[in-house]
């Protein structure tokens, strides 16, 4: 009787959690698929190589934007991962159980809660009012931002689990702490460093609410990284609510590059992340 | 003694964790290019007590250590900076920690290359000729390049002892360097130790009391934190003076 009864509530669990798992997959798998089918055809080489034709006019491309995305996150990268990278070296290596070392804590924690908008808002204030025009630095700080908390927990994490044994090592060979820190330790959590700048990469690279309060859009190429400058975000946000139907057709063909965009980078963490040498011998 | 013949003089050493004392007034001499084994029970100071000698124990916030110890004449504690202290006595650990994110040759040389203590082309050199000195050279002289993780347990561990060589230390301190090794690897590292002490002066701790018989020129038998007999090997193992040492090396208790 109470075998019986035991089967089944194994059974019961086994679909249930079945069914609830297809049900949260398949949105995911009706949005990848449906940009696929809509986007798919906006994609050709005009499309990729050239700015937006005029309001009315057919064809044109997003070359621009996609520009504008690289540029954009390859300057936010350049201050947010080494920002969060010695943020995390601090927090792992450095860090003791003092005030100072719990208010940088507490900081980055809440740091990675904080709405992107604000981050925009804050960009905005700092830098647009003062350079009187939207500029594409402005865009690259506030992603940058945003980068740091998840690149510096990814980092301390990482650093953290290097063994104690191989830090001993080191201070028994004489090697000073700093390059104990950079150039063994850090070293050693060299592929979950790159994971999360990776992660932190792909998150900004969805980002849209701060760039509207930053480099807006243009639809020309970039001329300068103090200038507006067009990103496939706004571009989206801009042509999806356009009413025309090739630009709606162009924001489905920029989502689907988004999208592999963000595939190829989480493909690259499952490359980064796989262990070079198998456990035993 | 006259002064030639004493590497390491030690005298009332004590050392705490926190408020519990682990060494009660050590005083021991070593004689440079001698192999010295320190025998015990676990728990009786062993490991402190080398720990002392390349300035480790006093990383653990709380630790402490009183007393002297002189390196050729030289106080390690007040007169020397912990770092040349470290560079000057190497360590090699019970467990073989290469640095996994280093090639089998940077390992060798990672404490001079980090300190940038030598050219590139010297740093091969030195790689070279630590391998060959543990003879691990001839089983990686194609692998220069891969992992030292990817090693074999024996062959990590006398790669960390090349890596303390290449250093040039004055000292080498062993942590039970077998204990976690196969009696193939195990055989290997007792042969070189013989070699090694030709150039260096070796300080090794071993849970294994044949092992000590087997290769040491003094051996220390430490109970309690206290220092119980130093002598001759041979005179430790045939005519010990403690009761305590005899039961110990007899077996009867550890």
């Amino acid at each position: 009787m109470r075998l019986v009864s035991r089967k089944n509530a194994n059974l019961l669990i086994t679909l249930l959690s079945l069914a609830i798992t297809i049900i949260a997959i398949v949105p995911l798998l009706w949005i990848i698929g449906c940009v696929i089918a809509n986007g798919a055809s906006a994609i050709n080489l005009e499309f990729l190589t050239d700015t937006p034709a005029p309001y009315g006019e057919s064809g044109g491309g997003i070359a621009n934007a996609i520009l504008g995305t690289l540029i954009i996150n390859a300057m936010a990268s350049l201050f947010g991962i080494p920002v969060g990278v010695l943020t995390g070296m601090y927090l792992s290596e450095y860090a003791n159980s003092g005030k100072f070392s719990s208010v940088i804590r507490a900081s980055v924690e809440s740091f990675s809660g904080v709405p992107s908008i604000i981050f925009g808002i804050f960009a905005f204030t700092l830098i647009v009012t003062a350079a009187q025009h939207y500029t594409a630095l402005a865009a690259a700080f506030a992603l940058g931002l945003m980068m740091v908390p998840i690149v510096a927990k990814a980092t301390e994490e990482s650093m953290r689990v290097v063994s104690d044994d191989i830090r001993e090592a080191a201070i028994a060979l004489g090697i000073p702490k700093w390059a104990r820190t950079v150039k063994i330790v850090l070293g050693v959590a060299r592929g979950g460093v790159i994971t999360g700048s990776l992660l932190a990469f792909a998150r900004i690279s969805g980002e849209t609410a701060p760039l509207l309060f930053t480099s807006l859009f243009s639809f020309y190429w970039p001329t300068g990284i103090d200038q507006p400058m067009a990103t496939l975000q706004v571009l989206i946000y801009n042509f999806a609510l356009s009413g025309y139907p090739d630009r709606v057709l162009q924001a489905w063909g920029a989502s689907l590059l988004l999208v592999i965009l963000v595939i190829v980078i989480n493909v690259a963490v499952k490359v980064v992340t796989r262990p070079k040498y198998k456990e035993g011998f | 003694m006259a002064n030639g013949s004493v590497k390491l003089d030690i005298q009332r050493l004590e050392a705490w964790f926190g408020d519990k004392q682990a060494l009660k007034g050590i005083s021991l001499r070593i004689k440079p290019k001698t192999v010295t084994a320190i025998i015990g029970p676990s728990g009786c100071g062993k490991s402190t007590f080398i720990r002392c000698i390349n300035r480790m124990h006093e990383l653990t916030p709380g630790n402490k250590v009183a007393g002297t110890i002189l390196l050729d004449g030289v106080d390690i504690y007040n007169d020397m900076d912990s770092m040349d202290v470290r560079r000057k006595v190497g360590m090699v650990f019970q467990k073989p920690n290469p640095f996994p994110n280093m090639s089998i040759a940077d390992n060798v040389v990672a404490g001079l290359k980090l300190i940038n203590a030598a050219g590139k082309k010297e740093l091969e050199e030195m790689a070279e000729e630590n391998l060959k000195a543990v003879g691990l050279w001839g089983e990686v002289e194609n692998d220069l390049k891969k992992s030292g993780a990817s090693l074999s347990g024996g062959q990590q561990q006398r790669l960390c002892i090349a890596r303390a060589l290449a250093m040039r230390p004055e000292i080498i301190l062993m942590d039970e360097p077998t204990s976690a090794l196969d009696p193939a690897s195990t055989a290997k590292i007792e042969e070189l130790m013989k070699t090694l002490k030709a150039e260096t002066t070796v300080i090794i701790i071993t849970h294994n009391v044949q092992q000590a018989a087997r290769i040491s020129d003094m051996t220390a038998f430490f109970y309690l934190g206290e220092l119980i007999e130093y002598d001759d090997t041979r005179r430790i193992f045939e005519s010990p003076k403690s009761p305590l040492t005899e039961r110990y090396i007899m077996g009867r208790f550890g």
